[in-house]
């Protein structure tokens, strides 16, 4: 009940959108092959998700979350590093900023080259951005770390993996979610965006949509849309309930309790 | 710069010190300290005060190592042989904590680290937890305390291990009066049993009569001692005793002094 309370707003908006797309389509004013009814995209969605969406949304999903692990993986302690040892960042900060100004989208060809047409240079082209906006947020968390802690780590002889695991990480950790919050979206949009044109094997989200469009089957292209939109929610979602838990311990983490 | 160890019976010894910042905002150059030597013996507690400003906190500083002098000697003891073994304990105890630890992980963690046996570790935990009546909020964040709480949280972490100098930039200067009486009687107690040489850096006469054994007080531009005393009382201090104000007397005078 406090979850519909909280969000009252947000729902009316959404009911108020319905209701308009609702009455347009009722009234003809737009074309259904340009907008169908809100009733058709319903009806449509429990064929569409026996039909292969379910499967394609498991094939997304998984490239999405291979793609933020990989960045992770790479992003987080080399981030911590690097902002620890700012000398080496200094170095390495102008070409990384060229870098992050070339769209991602434009290196694909390059990633089919390097990497081949398969699952690996779909992952690749998701993590690339997704790897350098972590790595720019966990370098400025890292290098913004209380020096009183740091001089706390020498005091305690700590060696510079118990540094970065046991001071750095959690330093930078409020800049780390802000980079994983940008980098979900851009591995959802890039991965989408890769299967509509790709095709690997006719499968995930972005080919449904794709092949829904084209072949005319615009409620479940429709659809397919409003299914990818919800796991962009869903994957913000299970970022802020991370966060909320791994960042309790800041100051305001209670305040809006 | 010498930081040679000092002769036996000197916990600190500083002399001919000269440190300056850089250069001061109004583009002059901020000659801080000029040929400023002092000495601080084993087990002593001694208060620094001085009005804002005058340098307390650089001296702090330099005395825990975190500031290089540009000229003069440092000497410590032949017995701090390791890095812990001097801690400076910063006015804001928020930097002395870790913030995404609990109070009873931040009273471990440096215990863990340097290595404390199991039941030897149990057992200071306990004994400090106690202390600082922080028994009750071992589950807590640091940022959910009070002022109160977080300062003897901060303190009993850098004590934690038993360091044979600690040097305590303003502890007291965000707390109510009970609340700092409590934590002068805890950081006493430590002092006595741990054999720790304390510094006491403040601008307040009264914690600095509260906790000082001595009381050094400076003023600045270039920092000079302008009063070295000490204090006969035993403690707590009877701050009704003509000895008591016969010192807060003569130190309130000093600033004064210092002031001119």
């Amino acid at each position: 009940m406090d979850w519909f309370k909280r969000n009252s707003r947000a729902l009316l908006f959404f009911a108020a959108l319905l209701a308009l797309c609702a009455a347009v389509t009722a009234l003809r004013l737009i074309d259904p092959i340009v907008l169908p009814s809100p009733w058709s995209v319903v009806r449509a969605t429990p064929g569409m998700l026996r039909e292969r969406l379910l499967a394609d949304i498991g094939l997304t999903l998984g490239r999405v979350l291979a793609a933020l692990a990989v960045a992770g993986v790479i992003g987080i302690p080399a981030g911590l590093f690097l902002g620890y040892r700012r000398r080496a960042y200094e170095v390495i900060e102008g070409p990384l900023h060229a870098l992050r100004s070339i769209p991602a989208s434009a290196l694909f060809p390059l990633f089919l080259i390097l990497a081949g047409v398969g699952e690996t240079s779909i992952v690749a082209l998701a993590a690339y951005p997704s790897l350098l906006v972590i790595l720019v947020n966990t370098v400025t968390g890292a290098s913004l770390a209380n020096k009183r802690r740091l001089y706390q780590a020498r005091l305690l002889n700590l060696t510079t993996l118990q540094v970065a695991t046991d001071v750095l990480f959690y330093e930078a950790l409020p800049n780390i979610f802000d980079g994983i919050r940008t980098a979900v979206s851009y591995s959802l949009v890039l991965v989408v965006a890769v299967e509509m044109f790709i095709g690997l094997g006719e499968r995930g989200l972005g080919r449904s949509i794709y092949l829904y469009q084209s072949t005319y089957r615009i409620p479940e292209t429709y659809g397919a849309i409003i299914v990818a939109g919800l796991i962009g929610i869903l994957l913000n979602w299970a970022v802020t309930k991370a966060q909320e838990h791994m960042l309790r311990w800041l100051p305001n983490a209670h305040e809006d309790e | 710069m010498n930081n040679s160890a000092t002769s036996a019976g000197t916990a600190l010894q500083l002399e001919g010190i000269d440190f300056s910042y850089a250069t001061s905002s109004d583009g002059t150059n901020g000659q801080l300290y000029e040929g400023f030597s002092l000495c601080i013996e084993p087990g002593s507690i001694v208060a620094i005060m001085g009005a804002s400003g005058s340098g307390k906190s650089t001296l702090g500083r330099i005395m825990a190592g975190v500031l290089t002098p540009q000229k003069g000697s440092v000497r410590r003891s032949p017995d701090f042989t390791q890095p812990s073994d001097i801690v400076y304990v910063d006015q804001h105890p928020m930097n002395d904590v870790f913030p995404w630890q609990t109070v009873l992980e931040n009273v471990r963690y440096p215990l863990e680290k340097l290595k404390w046996d199991g039941p030897r570790r149990r057992e200071r935990i306990c004994y400090l937890m106690t202390l600082f009546r922080l028994g009750a909020l071992a589950n807590a964040y640091p940022a959910h305390l009070s002022g109160g709480e977080l300062q003897r949280l901060a303190l009993s972490r850098c004590l934690s291990w038993r360091p044979k100098l600690v040097i305590l930039d303003e502890p007291f200067s965000a707390l109510d009066g009970k609340v700092k009486a409590e934590i002068t009687s805890a950081l006493h107690e430590l002092a006595l049993k741990d054999r720790t040489t304390m510094v006491l850096i403040t601008h307040n006469v009264s914690d600095a009569l509260a906790l000082g054994m001595r009381c050094v007080v400076i003023a600045n531009r270039p920092v000079r001692i302008i009063s070295d005393l000490e204090f006969l009382n035993g403690f707590p201090r009877d701050n009704s005793s003509p000895d008591y104000d016969a010192m807060h007397q003569a130190l309130i005078s000093g600033i004064r002094d210092g002031l001119v």
